[in-house]
């Protein structure tokens, strides 16, 4: 079993490789996706592109060689390697770069965080057992087809679900099937929202008629049957008061306006 | 008048004119256009505006906070019967607590102390993204940050395709880009929201 495990394992860190190269060197974005990687911090604004692009190419490299026949040692001993610089890197972009993108394995933004490592060090991980390798992974599937395609299957799935850049085809389609299903937020609250009159009142004539005189924010707010009655602090020249306005609340209709003096001295 | 509730029944009849005897009341739509082009005050180039402050609530006297502007800078602000206080929804004076953060405009006293016309609270401005819903929580990713937004049942807003605003929050969705109004819970990843604008599909 061991031995399979072992002849098995450069395949799975090859394709990976291979996808990521394919990012790099073939990607429509290729510029945007290298400035906003990690990368840029690391070697400069000017070199990022170029940078990048090695990087992909020796990934295409390194994935080629771990996938085509034959298999050997010092294949396994450079994915190793690779691997084990990877997470250097992740740890580098987490520490001086946070805001920026792993630029990994798609052109979608993804931080690093605890996936980005779970993924690299599961890598390193296969990368480092396929050291062992007895032969070619073909012979090791043709010997126990069933139980190797179910191991790559287990693997590809485990690294899927460590890569926050595919979230987009299985973790928020099944959020949304999640919320489709219970509705967390579908409660029904009566009552219209202030939001909604204040939208009605700014554009009204009256408000703006008087803009020039009121002072502060909402300071109250009630309902009195069908309006809803808004105050807000006035100053004419000297003299302290309070705009009141009254708006339907059916969203329709007049807007009342009224000037009402302070009739108490307006400090606390 | 000191009852609150009296001089709310006095405003209402006041501005739906149910009473018409209210002395000295002026109907807002005639005053004269004059008023309305009051004159700005001007400002220098490069200075700040004397008339805003922002920071933290350091300590609180009387209707007087002590603040720290993130300059270091630091400020008293007055607050009267006549300042608006946000704190998620429209409030009083008295839900300003130490450690809140604030903005405040209002007019500088030849003291230098703001004599505050409103006040905001906590209040933040996120454009994110919806990771996630529970019950009465929305799940953010801001700038690849998590945060927590707290819907607020009877206060939260939703503005979907910039229509009026309704209550009705069954709309979001998950993996959709939506701006968030609210008012932080200070230092911690959290937001109480008040608004959240969102494109409905």
């Amino acid at each position: 079993m061991l031995q399979t495990l072992a002849a098995l394992a450069p395949l799975p860190v090859g394709v990976l490789l291979l996808l990521a190269s394919r990012v790099k060197l073939l990607g429509k974005n290729t510029p945007e996706v290298a400035r906003r990687s990690a990368l840029r911090k690391l070697v400069g604004d000017e070199r990022v592109v170029g940078a990048y692009r090695a990087v992909g190419a020796g990934e295409l490299v390194l994935g080629a060689l771990l996938v085509l026949p034959p298999s050997s040692v010092v294949e396994a001993a450079v994915a190793t390697a690779a691997c084990a610089g990877l997470l250097g890197y992740l740890g580098y972009a987490r520490l001086k770069a946070p805001d920026s993108s792993c630029g990994c394995l798609s052109e979608k933004v993804a931080p690093v965080r605890w996936r980005s490592f779970a993924r690299a060090a599961l890598m390193l991980v296969t990368a480092a057992v396929a050291l062992g390798a007895p032969g070619y992974w073909l012979g090791a599937i043709a010997d126990r087809p069933l139980a190797t395609v179910g191991l790559l299957a287990g693997w590809f799935a485990l690294a899927s679900a460590l890569s926050a850049e595919l979230d987009g085809y299985w973790l928020v389609p099944l959020r949304r099937l999640r919320v489709r299903l219970s509705h967390p937020l579908g409660k029904f609250v009566p009552g219209i929202p202030l939001e909604s009159t204040m939208d009605i009142l700014y554009r009204s004539a009256e408000y703006r008629s008087a803009v020039g005189l009121i002072r502060s924010d909402v300071l109250e707010w009630w309902d009195e049957g069908t309006w809803r009655i808004v105050t807000f602090a006035a100053r004419n020249g000297d003299e302290h008061g309070t705009a009141v306005f009254a708006v339907p609340l059916a969203g329709d209709g007049e807007i009342k306006a009224v000037l009402v003096p302070a009739d108490e001295p307006v400090a606390a | 008048m000191n009852n609150p509730l009296d001089r709310r029944r006095f405003l209402t009849s006041a501005v739906l004119g149910s009473a018409g005897v209210v002395a000295g009341a002026t109907a807002l739509g005639s005053l004269a256009p004059e008023a309305v082009a009051a004159p700005m005050p001007k400002l220098d180039k490069n200075g700040i505006d004397p008339n805003f402050a922002e920071g933290r609530i350091t300590a609180i006297n009387g209707s007087m906070l002590m603040v720290t502007a993130s300059d270091r800078s630091f400020h008293r602000i007055q607050l009267t019967k006549a300042t608006s206080v946000w704190k998620l929804r429209p409030t009083t004076m008295d839900q300003a607590k130490v450690g809140d953060g604030l903005y405040a405009r209002g007019v500088r006293m030849p003291d230098g102390v703001l004599a505050a016309d409103a006040l905001w609270l906590n209040i933040v401005n996120l454009e994110a993204h919806i990771v996630s819903m529970g019950t009465n929580v929305l799940h953010l990713d801001h700038n690849g940050n998590r945060l927590v937004g707290h819907v607020v049942p009877g206060t939260t807003a939703a503005v979907y395709n910039g229509t009026p605003a309704v209550r009705d929050l069954s709309m979001l969705q998950v993996g959709k880009h939506a701006q968030v109004i609210g008012a932080w819970r200070p230092d911690t990843n959290e937001v109480d929201i008040a608004t959240v604008y969102a494109a409905a599909a």
